[in-house]
């Protein structure tokens, strides 16, 4: 598998990064294809908790783009209940495979961060984003208090 | 691609009718013989190109090109290609915005910051490769932006966007950098592949045919045909190699009166009994420029057509671009579900009777028009055996062949009057329309009874009805087509 050797890299290489934006970069022991990293956003609402996000790599790794999900529940208006969302340098037409998953992560944070409500999943929590934007944060805090992970210490 | 497959070969389709040629020519004589000279042609310009003809048009497009303005011809390609094949477009932006131009066409690399330079600079010297994470390689092949990889990651992501469809604009691999691949750096990359070529070359072609306004692949079962064509109304043209006869712009079935447009939407709303259809209608939607048959697979709304690459919403078909918070206009709809609802279905019943009053007649004369397929074959016989009786020779009863022929052409408009109607705004234009095809209606069906007892009718009373038929099938296009 040819997918290796750049994966290890990679996993190395994010492990070593010093960013303090995600931490816990783990791959499953016996499948170098599955990574999971703890996000950790800094803008309110969520810089009170982590969020898992599970990276899943193809077998023709870099050659076709690694699927991602948050796999700890959060309330925004780009990610579904099902932790899916929509980040144009992972879907298949504009991937490029030196894309590292550090620049994957990066735009990750930065969709948390900046939420953009203009291109919602969530219709309903973008609207609430836009019009009513205390409440919005209210709820969004109260559900990353309730659903979060801790961040580590 | 193979040369052979193209040469014109006069095909016996009916099986021992060797005169089929000659029937059919008689086809294209019939309105002119009864004396209704049509004012426009229902036939296309056009002429059937084979793959090296084509190429040779490709060739004089790119040899125009380079000729006016300082750029080589495998650049010149991308530049055609990118630009619907329009020199003097490509030149006026030459003169006017060059450097930015090369850029949005995927030419030259945007700028790049210095530190990114130096890190590509210390790599290359290592003869690393960044896609596969090894270094030590004499040879680091890269486009004009600079950015190096090893020939085995080209050649995997070469392999990889082909199985995309992708072909003539496949991208440099570098994250952010948009120069395309040249088709000679391709070609050399994938050179110990003998399928991967023939692929390429394949996809390679199709995207250059697609992209130039005047080619049209034929759309008969694995025809290698190319029509060229500078026509702009829906005409006909029929492929000289397989004998399939199809709209120039759209390769639908020839439909006139009808717009590409509607029947397009016509034929996808005619197959909505089928699962695939309902499918394709609940899950997808057209592109709203290139028409390109789209099927959400994610949440996300902000669509980009991978064909055309325009970008929309999926919600409310508007250019993305125009698109800052009036997006929630889409959402707005269901204020009141339960009186939308009920209105709905009334709605819902009322289109359907409408659709099943246009469609009964369209499918009605579809069928009538295999029928009389039979009747044409039983024509034919009737005359072969009159000259085997000597009675008269083959010449005498042309004109119940010529009668059949011109039935079948009637007939035909007649049944795509439909769904020209049926999307026919009310007003005093589909008052006429409907008029003009309730006249042409009346023709064809006396014709039809007449050709069918063509024994008891005299020549010239049958010849009556043709010229009549004709001319109403002729005022109609006149009015509505052309």
């Amino acid at each position: 598998m040819s997918a290796t050797r750049r994966l290890q890299k990679e996993l190395g290489d994010l492990k070593n990064c010093g960013v303090k934006a995600y931490e816990n970069v783990e791959c499953e022991e016996t499948n170098l294809l599955k990574w999971t990293v703890l996000l950790l956003p800094d803008k309110e609402p969520y810089n009170k908790g982590a969020f898992k996000v599970g990276i899943t790599f193809p077998v023709d790794y870099p050659f076709k783009p690694p699927k991602v999900a948050f796999e700890t529940k959060i309330y925004h208006p780009n990610v579904d209940e099902e932790g899916k969302f929509c980040l144009p340098i992972v879907t298949a037409e504009n991937w490029k495979p030196a894309t590292k998953t550090e620049q994957v992560m990066m735009a990750l944070l930065s969709l948390i961060n900046e939420p953009e409500p203009n291109h919602p999943i969530r219709a309903d929590v973008a609207e609430e984003f836009q019009k009513d934007h205390k409440k919005f944060m209210k709820t969004a805090e109260e559900h990353t208090r309730k659903h979060s992970e801790k961040r580590p210490e | 691609m193979d040369d052979e497959d193209m040469s014109c070969t006069s095909g016996d389709d009916y099986g021992g009718y060797g005169d089929e040629d000659y029937y059919n020519e008689a086809d294209v004589d019939a309105a002119d013989d009864v004396a209704v000279t049509p004012t426009h042609s229902e036939e296309a310009d056009y002429e059937c190109l084979n793959v090296n003809q084509v190429e040779r048009v490709f060739t004089d497009g790119v040899n125009s090109l380079v000729s006016r303005v300082p750029v080589n011809e495998k650049f010149a390609r991308i530049l055609l290609e990118a630009n619907q094949w329009d020199v003097e477009k490509i030149v006026k932006h030459f003169r006017q915005d060059r450097t930015e131009f090369m850029r949005r066409s995927h030419i030259d690399a945007r700028p790049e910051p210095r530190r990114k330079l130096s890190a590509t600079a210390t790599s290359i010297a290592k003869g690393y490769c960044s896609v596969c994470a090894m270094d030590g390689y004499s040879e680091l092949p890269h486009l004009s932006c600079g950015h190096c990889f090893c020939e085995h990651c080209w050649k995997s992501h070469i392999e990889s966007r082909l199985s995309e469809g992708v072909a003539a604009r496949i991208e440099c691999m570098e994250s952010n950098c948009e120069v395309y691949a040249p088709a000679e750096f391709v070609l050399k990359i994938i050179k110990s592949s003998n399928a991967l070529k023939l692929k390429y070359e394949r996809f390679l072609l199709r995207d250059m045919v697609n992209s130039h306004p005047h080619l049209k692949f034929c759309v008969g079962n694995d025809c290698q045909v190319i029509i060229r064509s500078t026509e702009i109304k829906p005409k006909r043209v029929t492929c000289l190699s397989c004998h399939t006869s199809f709209c120039v712009k759209c390769g639908a079935d020839y439909h006139a009166p009808t717009s590409c447009d509607t029947i397009r939407q016509w034929m996808t709303k005619c197959a909505d009994d089928s699962e695939t259809a309902n499918y394709i209608s609940a899950h997808t939607k057209d592109c709203p420029q290139c028409h390109s048959c789209i099927e959400k697979a994610g949440g996300c709304n902000h669509i980009q057509c991978t064909r055309c690459r325009h970008h929309f919403c999926w919600m409310c078909f508007g250019d993305w671009k125009s698109h800052g918070s009036e997006y929630y206009e889409c959402s707005r709809y269901k204020e009141n579900p339960s009186v939308a609802a009920e209105a709905n279905h009334v709605k819902a019943r009322r289109a359907l009777e409408k659709y099943l009053h246009y469609f009964e007649r369209f499918e009605n004369h579809s069928k009538s028009l295999k029928m009389e397929e039979e009747l044409r074959d039983k024509i034919r016989k009737k005359i072969d055996d009159k000259v085997n009786e000597h009675n008269g020779t083959w010449i005498d009863w042309q004109y119940l062949h010529k009668s059949v022929s011109l039935l079948t052409k009637c007939r035909y408009t007649l049944q795509y009057t439909y769904p020209f109607a049926y999307y026919l705004s009310a007003g005093p234009r589909k008052n006429l329309f409907e008029y003009q095809q309730a006249q042409l209606e009346k023709e064809v069906e006396e014709l039809a009874w007449a050709v069918e007892r063509a024994d008891g009718t005299a020549r010239g009373a049958l010849e009556a009805h043709m010229h009549r038929a004709e001319h109403k099938r002729q005022t109609l296009l006149h009015d509505f087509f052309f």
